[in-house]
């Protein structure tokens, strides 16, 4: 008969035993799951601001770096890049999932970023928001030719689904009063800022390298319309 | 006014392409009736969409079906793209619907429509005061020489102690009703004109802030340089001539004294039956928080503007933002080259936004849903102290007491109303008992719930029943309902 009664008081007496630090633990849970978005937790950031080094001390024991950025208001955990193989360091495994991407997929990665750095150049605004046949049109010109219309717009459409996933796309919430046919075709994104800190020099260098690789591939190979290519380009 | 300059403004300033359009008539009386009157700066897609919906409907009730063919969202769309220019389409931080406001010229093209309807007159000699007023500031505020502003000086006191002694003679020269009007006209003129300036005002903030980033993202030269540039720009926006001048404006109207004077003194002038009869739009009295309304606006978005300002010319993401854009083109033209042969495949990684940690034991595992059997289960005693007042609380009629009260009153008589049968017999257990006795009224006759009684319901006579009852409170209070007749019979 005693026993319902101790089961509780060792519930009650845990909190207390736990180390005192809610908001060290929560800030780390929330930075492990995924960005931490100022706007979207004005409190939770104000915590970051002041636990700063505690988060990067702790987050270092995972091999994570915390980045931070004041003037967009997000910040996230990174992975340390991968010791150097000569080293004979043991590789651990990865906290933070590295996402394969397609060719059409770190296209448009690509071509947002671009959208986005001469939105900034352009206007006081900070939300870049595009429709989705803007963003076609953005995709469109890399296309083959041939392609036809119904068929670039399927193809930008699961594009656009695996950048939504990825969480640099958020497709807006549709209007109540507009587009109760052609809701689709009237969908709105917005470009989330934080692309800049995934996409950003070191990404786009290494994209434009690998491009090349495909070129100097896809020609020296002898291929025909590659050696074509490259005769008519001398 | 050259022609060249016309001929370029005919083809490319939106006014102009708005009283150009077919649609003016439609633009200008929609967005002044939405926008201008009520003195809105802000409107989200859904409620402006649905307010030209209505117009549109109405437009067509009058002048044909065919008259404005396409649909309201498709209009604001046409009006706000950038080869029109007649409102302005952004989205607000926070919210996930577009917002629109009137572009300045949209805003001047519907004021220079508004003048072609007639004024009653044109007062001239309010404006040539004002005229005469400018001047005179002008010449006092610029004038350095301590003796001639003295002089100046003691030329106003000379004239006003003159006033006060003509006052004090008895002599009080009133302004004339004509006089009264024209200076109120012109009031509320200028009044509404400032209301318009705000959006220009706004839009030339804008226009600042696009000229400071243009140039910062054309810099080609060293980066020293390109500091003393974006120091020199920091504040291109609140120490431009428009960002001293708003500010004079906003320190003026912010303060509580000049509020109290404004309101004061307008309520005074529309007391005035010379003013009365002019019927000022009602909006006037609060023309002043109007004035506040859209000065808040502006000075938003400025300080939106300046911030967005900071970020931009954040060294380290400006020079990231360079080579980045050097980097795309390269990436263009690779990717043009690969057109006809995309690469399949994975071509890049990039980071997941955070870690996914899918412990094992997290998962639920399965449990195959047990049934309880409760009849194999042992009751024990348990030591809770349980209210089990409650349980007994609900209520039970005992249909046997009533049907024994009626048989007993039946006893007496060969039939008796539900009515006189409760008189005798008083309702204890309020509705719920009375819904009993009305059960045993309308119970099969074979079956026994009356034991061999009957029971007729007359539908043309309405009895009222009373009954004392309790309500939440605990008071006694008088219910009463009304039923067809019940008459029970042996």
């Amino acid at each position: 008969m005693n026993d319902p009664l101790d089961h509780d008081l060792a519930l009650a007496a845990a909190p207390s035993a736990a180390p005192a630090a809610p908001e060290l633990s929560q800030l780390l849970l929330h930075l492990l799951k995924g960005v931490l978005y100022r706007e979207e937790d004005e409190r939770l950031w104000a915590s970051l601001l002041r636990l700063q080094a505690r988060v990067r001390e702790q987050a270092a024991v995972l091999l994570l770096d915390l980045v931070q950025d004041e003037a967009e208001g997000h910040a996230f955990l990174k992975s340390r890049p991968d010791p150097d193989e000569a080293e004979g360091a043991p590789r651990l495994p990865r906290l933070v999932a590295r996402r394969p991407l397609s060719y059409p997929v770190s296209l448009m990665l690509a071509l947002l970023r671009k959208r986005m750095a001469e939105f900034d150049a352009g206007a006081g605004d900070t939300r870049l928001v595009l429709s989705r046949d803007e963003i076609a049109e953005l995709v469109r010109v890399f296309l083959p030719d041939g392609t036809n219309e119904a068929r670039l717009i399927d193809q930008v459409d699961a594009t656009l689904s695996k950048v939504v996933e990825l969480g640099f796309l958020r497709r807006l919430k549709p209007t109540a009063g507009s587009g109760q046919t052609a809701r689709q075709e009237r969908s709105h994104y917005e470009v989330r800022r934080i692309l800049k800190a995934f996409v950003d020099a070191q990404w786009l260098a290494e994209f434009e390298a690998r491009l090349e690789g495909y070129r100097t591939a896809l020609s020296g190979s002898g291929s025909e319309p590659g050696a074509a290519r490259e005769a008519t380009d001398a | 006014m050259e022609h060249a300059t016309l001929a370029m403004l005919r083809e490319r300033h939106p006014a102009w392409r708005l009283l150009a359009s077919a649609h003016a008539p439609l633009l200008a009386s929609f967005l002044h009736r939405v926008f201008v009157a009520p003195n809105v700066r802000v409107m989200n897609e859904a409620d402006l969409a649905e307010a030209l919906e209505d117009e549109l409907y109405a437009l067509r009730e009058q002048i044909g079906a065919d008259a404005y063919p396409k649909a309201a969202s498709e209009y604001l769309n046409d009006w706000a793209a950038p080869d029109k220019g007649w409102l302005r389409k952004f989205y607000k931080p926070g919210t996930d619907e577009a917002q629109f406001e009137l572009t300045p010229a949209t805003e001047k093209a519907v004021a220079w429509l508004l003048s072609l309807i007639e004024r009653p007159f044109v007062g001239t000699e309010s404006r040539l005061l004002t005229l005469f007023a400018l001047l005179e500031q002008i010449s006092d505020g610029t004038e350095a020489d301590p003796v001639k502003r003295l002089d100046e000086l003691r030329k106003k006191r000379d004239a006003l102690d003159a006033e006060i002694a003509r006052v004090q003679a008895g002599e009080l020269p009133l302004l004339d009703d004509t006089a009264v009007k024209d200076r109120f006209q012109q009031f509320q003129q200028l009044a509404r004109e400032l209301l318009a300036d705000f959006r220009e005002v706004e839009h030339n903030f804008r226009l600042l802030d696009r000229k400071v980033r243009e140039k910062i993202a054309l810099w080609d030269g060293s980066k020293g340089a390109l500091l003393d540039q974006i120091m020199g720009e920091r504040d291109a926006i609140s120490d431009s001539d428009q960002g001293r001048s708003f500010r004079g404006f906003w320190d003026f109207l912010l303060s509580s004294r000049r509020q109290e004077e404004l309101a004061e003194r307008l309520d005074r002038a529309l007391a005035l039956p010379a003013v009365a009869a002019l019927k000022p739009e009602p909006r006037m009295r609060r023309v002043h928080h109007d004035w506040l309304e859209a000065g808040e606006h502006t000075q938003r978005t400025v300080a939106q503007l300046s911030q967005q300002m900071r970020r931009f010319l954040d060294d380290r993401a400006f020079l990231e933002n360079r080579r980045i854009l050097d980097l795309l083109r390269g990436i263009e033209s690779r990717a043009l080259g690969l057109r006809q042969a995309l690469p399949a495949g994975t071509v890049m990684h990039i980071d997941a936004m955070g870690a996914e940690i899918e412990l094992p034991l997290e998962r639920p595992l399965h449990t195959p849903s047990a049934k309880p059997l409760l009849a194999q289960l042992a009751l024990e005693v348990g030591a809770d102290e349980i209210d089990t007042a409650r349980l007994f609380d609900q209520i039970v009629v005992d249909k046997a007491r009533l049907r024994s009260a009626v048989q007993g009153a039946l006893r007496r008589q060969p039939q008796i109303t539900l009515r006189e049968l409760l008189h005798a017999e008083p309702l204890r257990q309020g509705l719920a008992e009375l819904v009993a006795y009305l059960e045993l009224a309308h119970a099969d006759p074979g079956s026994d719930a009356l034991g061999g009684l009957r029971a007729v319901v007359d539908e043309a006579v309405q009895e009222p029943i009373r009954w004392q009852a309790h309500n939440a409170a605990g008071e006694t209070v008088t219910r009463q309902a009304r039923l067809p007749r019940v008459i029970f019979t042996r």
